[in-house]
């Protein structure tokens, strides 16, 4: 058994006191300068709060929540869930290509096709990065393990 | 951090009033969500996208709260309350408050 992995290292003893509230106001104030530039500890301190939260919630499920999480673990709720989904944002994609496409190819003048695109294009690069930045925020956000 | 919705604890004093101190947070869900949720309300039933969107919402704004405590050196907060309103749809508000106290074990 590996030894290391049955003893926390002393940053993971300090960030776990971190969470549970248990460091002096110095201690909270010098690991709050090593997490604006440390994104590993920052990572454990997510982790830990994910945890904590979790822990909120450990209360015994109700019947009617162990019969709805039947219910949608069932093959055929997750395949048609699936089936709908894939059909759904492929014909999205699909219209939007070929909206692009119709306009392009459209018996328009220049200035109007791109007043047209434009918008679409614009809010398609919006939306992709806000998108990458929400990839990117999500594993510093523990509340997205809030049931509810 | 004791966090309380009445305002006298039983079994503690009150020994030092820090003030207000409030969490807020607007959580919106996926677009997802909202197309599921959107079904949900043509068959009826609970709609679980929400109930998640307004719990973390909760979780959040009491987590900055407590933070706001603490940062004043408080270990207790009396008189919390809880209140939402809808800035967009499909979003969620939540705001949270109470006043932050230094609690004295009786």
């Amino acid at each position: 058994m590996n030894r290391e992995s049955e003893h926390p290292s002393r940053d993971e003893l300090l960030v776990m006191a971190y969470v549970d509230d248990e460091l002096v106001p110095e201690q909270r104030e010098l690991l709050e300068q090593r997490l604006t530039q440390e994104p590993e500890l920052l990572r454990q301190v997510t982790a830990y709060q994910k945890l904590e939260v979790l822990a909120r919630h450990n209360a015994p499920p109700e019947p009617t929540d162990l019969e709805w999480e039947r219910i949608l673990s069932s093959p055929t709720h997750q395949a048609g869930t699936r089936t709908g989904w894939t059909l759904l944002c492929t014909g999205l994609i699909g219209l939007f290509a070929l909206g692009c496409i119709a306009t392009l190819q459209a018996d328009l003048d220049a200035l109007t096709k791109a007043l047209i695109l434009a918008p679409l294009f614009g809010f398609s690069v919006l939306l992709s990065i806000r998108f990458r930045d929400r990839q990117r925020l999500l594993p510093y956000d523990p509340y997205t393990e809030v049931k509810r | 951090m004791i966090v309380a919705t009445i305002d006298v604890l039983p079994g503690y004093e009150v020994v030092e009033v820090f003030g207000l101190v409030r969490g807020a947070t607007v959580r919106a869900g996926h677009l997802g969500g909202d197309i599921s949720a959107l079904l949900t309300n043509i068959v009826g039933g609970e709609v679980g996208e929400y109930t998640k969107l307004l719990a973390e919402a909760r979780e959040q704004a009491l987590d900055r709260m407590t933070a706001e405590a603490r940062a004043l050196g408080a270990n207790g907060i009396i008189g919390t309350r809880f209140t939402g309103t809808e800035i967009a749809s499909g979003a969620a508000e939540m705001l949270v408050y109470g006043t932050a106290v230094k609690l004295l074990k009786i």
